[in-house]
């Protein structure tokens, strides 16, 4: 197994992640997208770490799963606020602050 | 492949179909159980037609669910509906993998592990696994698009969630007792040392309160309270479906016993066996006997809750598990780690 | 590789028909399983290299990222992520991070994606357009620049410098264990931690300011 095979599919579940974001408009999904992403690099890290024999990279793996699980709970929580207001998640409608 | 590999996946089949085949009848047998101890505690006498003491109504009682009309309401959401029995039954199995239910023994010139898998990171995969029964009962709730089961299944995935977090903060204190996350070494420890309900008994019961709770069992049954909410998460559920989710209930409580037993009261452990001298076969037979009398006195500690202890209020369930069992969860994180430093853990 | 590459083939197929003669679906997924078995009768050598369970893990993957994007229903979206997530999972066992695996576990599929669920109850979410592409000058510029990314990341990897091949049987029994992580959490990257562990307070009052219905 080379690494090389690991960082392809990270880039790849990358691309699917962010291509995600872009293209659907709930937000729900679009976070769901962004985890999608944070698990592409998490696994960079891990066949980094692993090519050069040093566990820093699974201890960066770690933050990243804690900046997730602050980000998935206050993603979420906006979701609802936005959802009791507009009785949507549809991130076109939140336009209040738009120019 | 070499002959290594063969021996390891012959050894692991045989021991994963031989558990598979003692869960399920325990299972079966469980629900006579219940229903005796419950007549008992009423007064009444129970099932007794079938077989004598009607130890046959199990039986009965499949062949039943197999042969009844499974009916699929048209407003089901069918990927996920059909998906949600078997999400619920899945977790309680693969954490009892982990579990060792004896010493290993040699046997016809092996050494062999009375465990399916004794792996690194036990403690964790327990944690890992019981945190995935959540995902059964909220998708058979949400998939049923029906308004008791989605109350169900919501109230269940809160329950859950709360009262992981007590059971994951009393695992934290076994942990650091040990030092270390192999299940067997936890053992190991308690047979050297003492067990740890001696040493931790608040963990103990925070771990035995949040079992209750994980399994959904009396005191927490809210997500299927019937008088409230028909049957929660699996009203729209019938037949053999109904009866995955009713199995997995007591797969549940199987393994939850099994792990209270293997973290705090010494697994297999007997006092004092070692004195005896017997003989390294006969020993372990006495200790796998000695852990399956452990485990079936908390399946009727179970029961026994189930038919004494009328069930909270939701408020009530959050206030307990955010309020009472967290905080003393950490308490005892405290003493266990003022143990630790003294040395006298 | 035989083996991996046929059977993905057949599962597109399977999909393929499912999709577009849906009344042929049992006849066709019985001839292809038996496709399946002759394939694996032909090549059972391979069942035992890590290169195919990476392979196939891999594409597992791939697909259900795929789905959690094309899917029109969130609830059917998170169940895929979840599948998504234990696939990684998987990698990281192969990449010998144990503890990583299962902490992929316990935090992600456990807990964040518990917390999605939740969402996508308490809101009642109802499926909706899922994958609509014509709709303005992003949602295709972002497909273009999506592959046109993919295509760089690819080039990119191909002339990377000179990457060692791994091999499993030389690393030391403590790489990727929960002790290994814990002695460089609480030396080396004690700052972070502490910050970690501030960062995770900051976001639970902030969802909880958030969610709250009234304040006072």
């Amino acid at each position: 197994m080379r690494v090389e095979f690991f960082l392809l599919m990270a880039a790849l579940l990358f691309t699917i992640g962010c291509v995600g974001v872009l293209v659907r408009r709930n937000a729900i999904v679009i976070l769901m997208c962004i985890e999608l992403m944070l698990n592409a690099v998490n696994l960079t890290f891990a066949a980094f770490a692993h090519e050069n024999q040093s566990m820093a990279g699974h201890v960066f793996v770690f933050f990243v799963m804690t900046v997730a699980a602050a980000e998935a709970a206050v993603g979420l929580a906006i979701v609802i606020a936005l959802f009791r207001r507009r009785r949507t998640t549809d991130v076109e409608d939140a336009s209040l602050m738009r120019w | 492949m070499d002959t290594a590999i063969v021996r390891v996946l012959l050894e692991s089949t045989v021991k994963i179909a031989l558990f598979f085949f003692v869960m399920l009848t325990v299972v079966a047998y469980m629900t006579w159980v219940e229903r005796r101890v419950s007549a008992w505690i009423q007064d009444r006498r129970g099932p007794n037609r079938v077989g004598p003491l009607g130890l046959l109504q199990p039986l009965a009682d499949g062949i039943k669910f197999l042969f009844k009309e499974e009916v699929t309401p048209p407003h089901v959401y069918l990927p996920v509906y059909l998906l949600a029995p078997m999400l619920i039954f899945v977790p309680a199995l693969v954490t009892f993998s982990v579990v060792p239910i004896g010493p290993s023994l040699d046997l016809l010139g092996h050494r062999i592990a009375l465990q399916i898998a004794d792996v690194d990171n036990g403690i964790l995969i327990v944690l890992a696994f019981s945190s995935m029964g959540v995902y059964g009962v909220a998708l058979a709730g949400w998939s049923s698009n029906n308004k008791y089961s989605l109350m169900g299944g919501l109230r269940s995935s809160a329950q859950l969630i709360s009262y992981e977090l007590a059971m994951g903060i009393a695992i934290v204190g076994v942990l650091m007792a040990t030092g270390s996350l192999r299940l067997s070494d936890v053992v190991e420890h308690q047979i050297q040392n003492g067990w740890n309900v001696l040493y931790q008994l608040p963990g103990f019961l925070v771990f035995l309160t949040a079992a209750f709770a994980e399994t959904n069992r009396m005191p927490f049954d809210l997500p299927e309270a019937e008088t409230e909410l028909v049957a929660g998460y699996h009203t729209e559920y019938s037949g053999m479906r109904f009866s995955m989710f009713y199995m997995a209930e007591y797969a549940n409580m199987v393994t939850a016993s099994a792990l209270v037993v293997t973290l705090y009261l010494g697994g297999y452990h007997v006092p004092g066996l070692a004195r005896l001298g017997l003989p390294e076969t006969a020993a372990a037979i006495v200790q796998v006997l000695a852990f399956c009398a452990k485990v079936a006195f908390f399946l009727f500690l179970y029961v026994w809750v189930r038919w004494t202890v009328p069930r909270f209020r939701y408020d009530q369930l959050m206030n307990l598990g955010w309020k009472g069992l967290l905080p003393i969860g950490l308490a005892n994180v405290l003493w266990v780690s003022f143990l630790v430093l003294k040395g006298w853990a | 590789m035989v083996l991996l590459l046929g059977l993905i083939a057949v599962v597109a197929v399977f999909a393929l028909a499912r999709t577009f003669v849906p009344a042929r679906t049992v006849p066709v997924g019985a001839a292809l399983g038996a496709v399946m078995v002759a394939l694996v009768a032909y090549d059972h050598q391979e069942l035992a290299s890590l290169e195919f369970w990476s392979g196939l893990i891999g594409f597992v993957a791939i697909m259900s990222a795929l789905l959690v994007v094309i899917h029109p229903n969130p609830m059917v979206s998170v169940l895929f992520l979840i599948l998504n997530l234990f696939c990684i999972a998987l990698f990281f066992l192969i990449l010998n991070a144990q503890f990583l695996a299962v902490i992929q576990v316990i935090i992600y599929a456990g807990a964040i994606m518990v917390l999605f669920v939740f969402v996508v109850m308490l809101l009642n979410l109802k499926a909706e357009e899922g994958l609509r592409l014509g709709g303005g000058p992003q949602r295709s510029g972002a497909v273009v620049l999506g592959v046109a990314f993919a295509a760089l990341m690819f080039y990119a990897i191909r002339n990377r410098g000179a990457a060692p091949y791994f091999e499993p049987e030389s690393f030391d029994s403590g790489f990727g264990t929960a002790r290994g992580i814990g002695r460089l959490l609480f030396t080396r990257y004690q700052f972070a931690f502490e910050a970690a562990s501030i960062l995770l307070i900051a976001a639970m009052i902030g969802a909880v300011v958030l969610a709250k219905r009234k304040l006072r």
